[in-house]
């Protein structure tokens, strides 16, 4: 070989390689695709060319497409972040099952999905995480015992294997929202209203909420603090907050006067 | 070149001043206030994090501390009076990360108060504020205007 032939030599073999380099590290790209089942609208969720999710049912008002868009979005999220592959887990979360990467929620099954599949939340989620562990790399994690149906996935955390005995709390899905307007009891040092408040978030957890307490104080009407506080029961005095929900708007009238 | 800029720099300043003076003469508007409401807004966007901390500590020590995405912007409050301070907003982790304030309108009807509360961001696209959808509010700390 002529000596000036070498240097474009070793330079093309050096582009090859960081070419296939790049294209061994490179994220792999999550898409969807609208399929049928039984006649009616679902979709797919694929790593690559692969379908590792398939959602069949709405919920939320949220179509299968739209709910598998979302799952994209945050899986696309979490395979940017790690393109190797992360730990994929299962973990029980309130009403269902949830599968993580690392600690990022891909996606929520509760029992209308599960059923769609003629399967149980935790044999469905565990059906997906094997194919996304297949299609992106990473490990599976030792699957969690599922949730009692209607325990809170804190106390459930306390129970669980280590995969869901995670310190966090359990992540709250968006995939579906909804809102309701609940009782309103509001304490200040100026007296007690009673009203109704609109509260919003995810519908899981929407469910849960019974009442809101409102916490007040003001300072010679100069300043004023006010929190709000959705709770799991009638009795606001116990303050059990229900995560992920947030109040838009209130009225009340006052009841008592300090 | 620095002479041109520090003279269009004088000019801008002036035309400011003259500005808000001539608002605060033909419309009735206290400078004092919109100092006060400009003021609390920067630092409510400066210090945000520490009184989002702040709040979740104090309702944490009740177990009442909302948990994932929270997050303090600037709420200006409309119809019982002027308020201005800041507001803890929780809901949608997008959403959250895209409000920039907090529009609260209250009124009084009798002894009937009812209060609407409107996170909003700026669409980039259309430069317009909009109502975040998913986002509601946790806390308030607002002082008279």
């Amino acid at each position: 070989m002529r000596p000036h032939y070498r240097l474009p030599l070793v330079l093309g073999l050096v582009l090859l390689g960081a070419l296939a380099a790049a294209a061994a590290f490179s994220a792999a790209s999550v898409a969807t695709r609208a399929v049928e089942y039984d006649g009616r609208p679902a979709a797919e969720v694929l790593v690559g060319d692969m379908p590792v999710i398939e959602l069949r049912t709405s919920a939320g008002g949220l179509t299968p497409m739209r709910r598998a868009g979302i799952v994209a979005e945050r899986l696309q999220a979490a395979i940017d972040a790690q393109p190797q592959g992360a730990k994929i887990r299962v973990a029980s979360i309130s009403h269902g099952q949830g599968l993580y990467a690392d600690n990022r929620l891909i996606v929520a099954v509760y029992d209308a999905e599960a059923s769609a599949h003629n399967s149980t939340p935790l044999g469905l989620v565990q059906t997906w995480r094997d194919n996304l562990v297949r299609a992106w790399g990473g490990s599976a994690q030792s699957v969690a015992p599922p949730a009692p149906a209607a325990a809170d996935s804190a106390s459930v955390a306390g129970e669980s294997q280590p995969a869901a005995a995670d310190p966090k709390p359990a992540q709250t899905d968006w995939t579906g929202t909804a809102q309701k307007w609940v009782p309103i009891v509001s304490v200040e040092q100026s007296g007690l209203s009673i009203g109704a408040a609109q509260v919003a978030g995810p519908t899981a957890q929407v469910e849960k909420v019974k009442a809101v307490a409102e916490l007040g104080l003001s300072f010679q009407s100069v300043a004023r603090i006010y929190a709000y506080i959705p709770t799991s029961s009638l009795n606001v005095t116990t303050l059990d907050r229900v995560q992920g929900v947030s109040v838009w708007a209130t009225g009340d009238v006052r009841l008592v006067k300090f | 070149m620095k002479t041109r800029t520090k003279t269009i720099a004088v000019f801008l300043i002036a035309g400011l001043l003259c500005l808000s003076l001539g608002a605060t003469v033909a419309f009735g508007i206290d400078l004092g206030n919109i100092l006060k409401v400009g003021g609390i807004a920067l630092l409510v966007n400066q210090f945000g994090g520490q009184i989002d901390s702040f709040i979740t500590k104090t309702l944490g020590e009740r177990n009442a501390a909302a948990q994932g995405a929270t997050k303090v912007v600037p709420i200006l409050s409309l119809g019982a009076g002027g308020y201005i301070g800041a507001a803890q907003i929780v809901g949608n982790p997008d959403s959250v990360r895209r409000v920039k304030a907090v529009f609260q309108v209250e009124g009084s009807i009798g002894s009937f108060r009812p209060r609407i509360f409107l996170p909003a961001y700026v669409d980039k696209a259309t430069t317009t504020p909009e109502r975040a959808k998913g986002v509601g509010v946790s806390a308030v700390i607002e002082f008279r205007i």
